[in-house]
């Protein structure tokens, strides 16, 4: 009777724990985020600008009919800057403005997704291989480094020939299939160290189920290391988008994306004379990327203690 | 290739692709076109370049003013170079090869495959023939000929100071020995389906190892040969006869599988004509030096150095002077590069059109012909063929994508043969009104208010359009003929939503006989031979006859133009009028652009024409200053 009492007092006192925990920890990991943020203007102004971007493009694409900007037209050909075309036109006599909006909309909706996917599918491996161990882990792990070893590039290649026509999602869904790994692994390391932590042990001990303890304990603990890699990821997806388009394994060049946009440079012509066909997508390719870049190390230097700035 | 198998073996050529477009009509550097009827004008007018007075250093990138409709005809170009200063001893120029890939080394006219190859071989070796402009054998060159109609045989005589580099005379018996080679069970390379091997007598014995010699080639003497058919068709003097002969006494003792991959065909090639290789660094770069006892006369210029060079790069290095001369030019970048300091453009006719086809069969891989069934095909309905033709705006397309440089197309004789294009003959231009009241009258119509026609039986009609990747202008080009397909209310989509790749392009059209019924719709382009005669790629059982068109008139005109009685100009002009307007009339294919060459050459040289019996030989080319 006493012991059950005891038992159930534990239970309780560390219920209780855990929820003040929730309540201070995950509201003030996010405030330490935005703290870091606020501290850092370089990456306050990345976020701004990156929030401006998505949101104009996003809505100027809502906008914009896509037939009418992927209408060929041939009477306007290379057509420079003007105030008919913002910012001329491409070879099919094409506005480039418009093909910009939507391009990197696409761009961006492929990075988000891309992320996403492989961030779920990344941390799910990952935690369920570093809170299990032993034999699970292993063979998890072992199918990691199966991805792992496949040649990326080649198989994106093979897969964009085979799959007749693609849309945002295959294409995210392509892309998932080869980077899920990297997060697994971070991830999984992470909770193999969580789960010897006391907090974990003594969950276990308690009889909690391994869902729960995976699902409400560990992984609150490690969201802030998901957070930072996923931001990171962000920048490196667009880019990978834009570098397959721009050989043309990504979208068809009647979809516009920031990697069709470079590939007209292929023409040296185009290179060095009509800078308005590609300037504009390279330099929007290298500040998105830096601005995701740079919040991202903000939020990589919130999440650790030593190098906060706050 | 050479210009006896382009008779035949037409080639597959990519919209924006230069390299294979070039293969058809440089065969022989020596003898190149001269359109014959179109136009003759002296001088270059609009390509500029040649107002300036010495061009040496000064690379001032002023532009100057393009004309006023940033238009360009093709009839304003000449074919020769217009340098007529004096020119120097013991001149070096740089020849530029224009390939994106190394080219393969089969240095042997009877070996080789690729056109890069070809393009290597010119300066050393050449044909025993020479071509008129109407693509005749002429008896101008390395051998006469007289035709024999009795007995239907061709002789030819060997001029007696042709020699091979080493000395030895090139003889009848040479000539003889490279019939026998091609013909052989062992022979590997592409030679050997012209009408001047199939028709010669003995030919199917000794094919058939029933025979040690081909009975129809008699050598008479040690200079004179002599050809028996089994009939003459005007096709053996345009094109049909091999004229390179094998040297018997370097590659006599070898066994025929291994000449190809022989020292002397690899290392140190053999010929007759105006250069001899000097040193090749595989791949990359051949050295020759002049053949003095060249059988014309002592070549010009000392040595002649030839480089790969890759297309993207061409331009730039004809500015700086890297290279002197080309191979061939991208025409697509000629609008950006046409007022180059210290270079003079030279251009003519190609033998190549662009053309859009209409799936009417598949191919029968029995009985190796066409299986023509135009009732179970989509496109089976001669009217829907003609109402596409009349919604394209093939001038529009010409003038604005290639700036003039390509225009739209008529019939199915392209104009680079002068004497057989029939430019009587009215064809569908433009005219979108015109393209839907055929439809509507048809029975094409929208029944189910999707904007988009249904076929006459109210079954949905959607066509699958294929084309090719290649060049900037084939996507644009493509999404504009679907949009005015589009435009005249048919259900045009790209097939697979993509462009495809050049070798699964023809793969699925059905270059291999295995027809992809997905596809209803292609854009393709053929380079023809000197040959106009249309049967390799229009009769039944040509697998080039991507249509899978066939229809007993069809058969019977393109028969009437290889029969004896086409030996008369008259009646095979004739005949080919006919064929060009049962062409209009049934629309298997219908042309939609005729094409250029452009070759761009340093000002400093002179004596070079890039036409067909101009009567200006390689070893005239010269240079009037040292850089």
């Amino acid at each position: 009777m006493s012991q059950k009492q005891t038992q159930g007092d534990i239970e309780k006192a560390v219920k209780e724990q855990q929820e003040e925990k929730q309540e201070q920890k995950s509201p003030s990991g996010f405030r330490i985020f935005w703290r870091e943020i606020l501290k850092d203007k370089l990456a306050l102004v990345s976020l701004i600008f990156f929030v401006l971007i998505t949101v104009v493009v996003f809505g100027a694409s809502e906008i914009l009919d896509k037939a009418e900007v992927t209408r060929v037209d041939p009477f306007n050909i290379y057509q420079p800057p003007s105030d008919e075309f913002l910012l001329g036109t491409d070879q099919g006599g094409r506005d480039i403005f418009g093909q910009l909006m939507i391009g990197t909309r696409n761009s961006l909706a492929i990075g988000f997704l891309v992320t996403l996917l492989s961030g779920i599918i990344g941390v799910v491996f990952g935690v369920v291989s570093g809170y299990f161990g032993g034999h699970i882990d292993n063979a998890l792990m072992r199918v990691v480094d199966f991805f792992m070893v496949l040649p990326f590039i080649m198989l994106v290649i093979v897969f964009v020939a085979i799959v007749p026509k693609y849309s945002i999602w295959t294409f995210s869904l392509i892309m998932t299939a080869f980077l899920w790994m990297g997060i697994a692994r971070l991830i999984r390391s992470k909770a193999l160290q969580e789960k010897e932590l006391d907090y974990a042990q003594a969950s276990r001990t308690l009889g909690s189920s391994h869902t729960k303890i995976i699902f409400k304990q560990v992984l609150p603990n490690i969201t802030s290391l998901i957070v930072v890699t996923m931001t990171l990821n962000l920048a490196a997806n667009i880019g990978i988008e834009s570098g397959l388009s721009f050989l043309g394994f990504g979208f068809p060049k009647d979809t516009p994306s920031l990697g069709t946009l470079l590939s007209y440079t292929t023409n040296p012509i185009t290179l060095e004379e009509r800078w308005w066909i590609w300037l504009p997508a390279a330099v929007l390719i290298l500040l998105l990327m830096l601005s995701v870049r740079n919040v991202g190390e903000a939020l990589k230097r919130a999440a650790d203690a030593r190098q906060r700035r706050a | 290739m050479s210009k006896s198998l382009l008779g035949k073996f037409l080639f597959v050529l990519m919209l924006a692709s230069m390299l294979l477009i070039a293969a058809c009509n440089s065969d022989e550097g020596s003898d190149t076109p001269d359109d014959g009827g179109e136009d003759n004008t002296e001088d270059t007018t609009d390509d500029g370049s040649d107002d300036g007075s010495e061009d040496d250093g000064e690379s001032s990138d002023d532009k100057k003013e393009e004309d006023t409709d940033g238009l360009y005809s093709i009839e304003d170009f000449s074919t020769s170079t217009s340098n007529d200063g004096e020119l120097i001893d013991g001149g070096e120029i740089t020849y530029g090869l224009v390939s994106d890939t190394a080219f393969e080394g089969t240095l042997n006219w009877n070996f080789y495959s690729g056109n890069p190859d070809a393009m290597v071989i010119q300066w050393f070796d050449e044909s025993l023939l020479t071509y008129d402009e109407n693509y005749t054998i002429t008896s101008d060159g390395a051998a006469e000929y007289e035709v024999n109609e009795e007995e239907s045989s061709i002789t030819f005589t060997i001029r007696d100071n042709v020699n091979w580099h080493d000395g030895e005379p090139v003889t009848a018996e040479d000539w003889k020995f490279a019939y026998e080679v091609i013909s052989h069970p062992d022979y590997q390379g592409p030679r050997g389906s012209t009408v001047g091997f199939t028709l010669l007598e003995g030919m199917q014995d000794y094919r058939d190892g029933n025979a040690d010699t081909i009975s129809g080639i008699v050598v008479e003497d040690e200079k004179t040969i002599t050809f028996n058919y089994e009939r003459l068709t005007p096709s053996l003097l345009t094109g049909g006869i091999w004229g390179y002969p094998l040297a018997k006494h370097i590659f006599g003792d070898m066994a025929v599988a291994d000449m190809a991959s022989s020292d002397a065909v690899r290392q140190n090639p053999i010929g007759f004509g105006p250069y001899k290789v000097d040193s090749i660094t595989p791949g990359e770069s051949v050295t020759y030096v002049k053949n003095e006892d060249y059988w014309r006369g002592e070549p010009n210029l000392d040595k002649v150095t030839l480089k790969v060079i890759s297309s993207s790069t061409v331009a730039n290095a004809l500015e700086t002077g890297e290279v002197d001369l080309v191979d061939s030019f991208p025409v697509d970048q000629f609008p950006d590069n046409s007022n180059m300091e210290g270079i003079e453009w030279l251009g003519d006719i190609d033998l190549a059109y662009t053309y859009i086809g209409f799936k009417l069969g598949d191919w029968n891989k029995e009985e190796s012909r066409v299986n023509y069934k135009p009732d179970e095909m989509k496109m089976g309905d001669v009217e829907l063929r003609r109402a596409m033709w009349y919604a394209v705006d093939n001038n529009a397309v010409g003038e604005k994508f290639y700036n003039g440089l390509r225009w739209a197309g008529t019939t199915l004789i392209a104009p680079s043969h002068p004497a057989y294009h029939d430019d009587s003959i009215e064809v569908p231009t433009y005219d979108p009104e015109k393209a839907k009241q055929i439809l509507d009258d048809a029975g094409y119509k929208d029944t189910d208010g999707d904007g988009f026609r249904e076929t006459p039986d109210g079954e949905p009609l959607e066509i699958n359009f294929a084309a090719m990747s290649g060049g900037d202008v084939a996507e644009p080009l493509a999404q504009y003929y679907l949009q005015q397909w589009q435009a005249v209310g048919l259900n045009v989509g790209l097939l697979d939503g993509r462009l495809l790749e050049f070798n699964t392009f023809y793969d699925r059209v059905g270059n291999g006989g295995n027809d992809d019924p997905a596809v209803d719709v292609y854009m393709g382009a053929w380079g023809v031979g000197y040959d106009v005669d249309p049967s390799g790629l229009y009769g039944p059982t040509a697998m080039f006859n991507f249509p899978r068109y066939e229809s007993e008139e069809n058969t019977e005109l393109l028969e009437k133009g290889l029969s004896d009685e086409a030996f008369d100009t008259e009646y095979r002009q004739q005949v080919y009028s006919d064929w060009q307007k049962l062409m209009v009339e049934e629309i298997p294919v219908f042309p939609t652009l005729y094409r250029s060459v452009l070759i761009p050459v340093n000002e400093r040289i002179a004596n070079y024409d890039i036409s067909v019996g101009s009567g200006v030989y390689l070893y005239e080319l010269g240079v009037t200053s040292q850089d």
